[in-house]
């Protein structure tokens, strides 16, 4: 299993477009962006809807179960901050409520080699720092 | 078609040196390179009056000092002084693919009449792709701190997604790293002329980002290639035989920075920009004699492949088996060696051999009764280009 306790995460920046998310994510709980005139999900959030063009967009609570979307096993120790991680997954999640948002991941909690397309998963939730929680994911129970 | 077809052509070509370090500024191989291209036409540089690049260094985390890991238009000025100059451009939107696009619409305008074009690539010392800082920033918040970096681990993601989704297994792609290196064999301006390649050094190499061994990966190098693009009439006065440009195109798809790991942002950009090549040109994918399709990391080829129109969805990797894709095949590919050979100077390389194929100028890698000559040049997902050249105007 990809030992991750000597790894340093680069910390994520909140901007006003991404506070939201973050703020949530420090309470435990995933929130993606909503467009309140079609009722689309979106993530990375971004300052329209890309569906239908409406700019009434809000953060909305989803459940974090999804499959994974795609993935790939990091070998390469270029960056030594998770040179000690390696061989580690990182993987892409589509969420059943949010079809269409790609979320990024690290698959915790299980073999690198258990990361297939399609394989089910559940939101985690990792503290980085006081300000910062990461949401990860792991093999759904 | 378009009415502007081969009204345009790339007449001389040019090359610097290709080394691993950067042990001369990089300012010094672009200019060796358009100076090649230049003589290649039999022009004098006074003749230059138009200049046109793509400037960016794709390595991350690394400084842009123009004359050294780029070279921007302002730098060739400064060194070149053109008294004839009349136009330039540098582009954004598109890789290197756009600034030759720009160059034939200045030509068609008539505001130059011999332009150049140069793509320059810088290897900085230490790691290629850096993560970010203590600090993830914009659109990095949502992928590096789960130590996803640069385009390899993002082209990979969608490379699982394709190899699971269609029962493909990654073992076939040996076929188009071993292919490549033997046209490589034939281009001794390459990086890896006089390196061979086997199935056996393709299985045996390390993994970078799963499904991408080493030979999945272009490497990086410093070097330069160049091109001199002017309008029919005036080509045909020229030294080469001149490779006409039938039709182009560029990618009209772009989903939101940040979003990694989606194939449709490959499929989309790749089948909306061939769609206008293939509308402009009058040519359909069964016309086209040779294709360079490019390869920085080897699933491009897939994406290309299909996303042009070559073969079907989950296809590419049957459809580059049983020599399709040897000199004397159906489909020669990447005859020059691709990015895989030469290393990587991104596109414009792609561009040049498409344009030497159609010239029948490729020297013993040159592909029998080559007339269309296409070009997908960049990866297809944000900056992809594509090209017809054709031997023949019509």
């Amino acid at each position: 299993m990809s030992d991750w306790s000597k790894v340093t995460r680069p910390i994520p920046v909140p901007n006003e477009w991404t506070k939201p998310f973050w703020d949530a994510a420090k309470r435990g709980v995933l929130e993606l962006q909503r467009c309140q005139s079609c009722g689309h999900f979106q993530h990375p959030p971004y300052a329209t809807c890309v569906q239908c063009m409406g700019i009434d967009l809000k953060f909305e609570p989803v459940r974090g179960d999804g499959a994974i979307y795609a993935y790939t096993i990091m070998y390469h120790t270029g960056d030594k901050r998770f040179a000690s991680a390696v061989p580690y997954a990182s993987i892409v999640v589509e969420l059943d409520e949010a079809p269409g948002a790609l979320l990024a991941g690290n698959l915790l909690e299980a073999e690198y080699t258990e990361a297939k397309v399609g394989r089910r998963v559940e939101v985690i939730f990792e503290p980085l720092t006081n300000d910062i929680t990461l949401p990860q994911f792991r093999l759904a129970r | 078609m378009w009415d502007n077809r081969c009204k345009i052509a790339v007449s001389g070509v040019g090359y610097s040196k290709v080394s691993r370090m950067a042990d001369i500024p990089l300012a010094a191989h672009a200019l060796e390179a358009v100076k090649g291209a230049v003589a290649d036409s039999g022009l004098e540089m006074s003749d230059i009056d138009g200049l046109a690049t793509y400037p960016e260094l794709p390595a991350t985390g690394h400084a842009e000092v123009d004359g050294i890991s780029i070279v921007s238009v302002n730098c060739m000025m400064a060194m070149l002084k053109l008294p004839a100059l009349t136009w330039h451009i540098q582009v954004g939107t598109t890789n290197i693919g756009g600034a030759v696009q720009q160059a034939v619409n200045a030509l068609l305008a008539g505001v130059c009449k011999y332009a150049v074009v140069w793509r320059a690539m810088h290897n900085p010392r230490g790691t290629y792709q850096n993560l970010p800082g203590a600090q993830a920033q914009g659109a990095t918040q949502f992928t590096a701190p789960y130590g996803f970096g640069g385009p390899g681990q993002g082209m990979a993601v969608a490379y699982t997604r394709w190899l699971e989704r269609n029962g493909q297994s990654r073992d076939k792609m040996a076929t188009l790293a071993v292919t490549q290196r033997k046209h490589t064999q034939h281009n001794p301006h390459a990086y890896f002329y006089g390196t061979p390649l086997t199935r056996e050094d393709y299985f045996a190499s390390r993994m970078v980002a799963h499904p991408f061994c080493l030979f999945d990966c272009d490497i990086p190098v410093q070097g330069a290639v160049a091109i001199v693009l002017t309008a029919a009439d005036r080509a045909r006065d020229l030294k080469p035989t001149p490779a006409y440009i039938a039709g182009y195109g560029q990618r009209l798809h772009f989903e939101t920075a940040g979003r990694i790991g989606s194939l449709s942002s490959y499929m989309e950009g790749g089948s909306s920009s061939a769609k206008l090549t293939w509308e402009r040109s009058g040519f359909s994918p069964k016309d086209v004699d040779v294709a360079q399709i490019y390869d920085g990391f080897s699933a491009s080829v897939i994406y290309g492949l299909e996303s042009y129109g070559f073969c079907k969805e989950g296809e590419a990797l049957d459809f580059i088996q049983d020599g399709r894709i040897e000199l004397d095949g159906e489909l020669p590919l990447n005859t020059f060696g691709g990015s895989l050979g030469t290393g990587r100077i991104h596109g414009l390389w792609h561009i040049i051999e498409g344009a030497l194929q159609a010239s029948g100028r490729a020297g013993s890698r040159q592909v029998k009764d080559a007339n269309v000559s296409f070009v997908g040049a960049s990866a297809p997902i944000v900056t992809g280009t594509t090209f017809i050249f054709v031997r023949e105007p019509y």
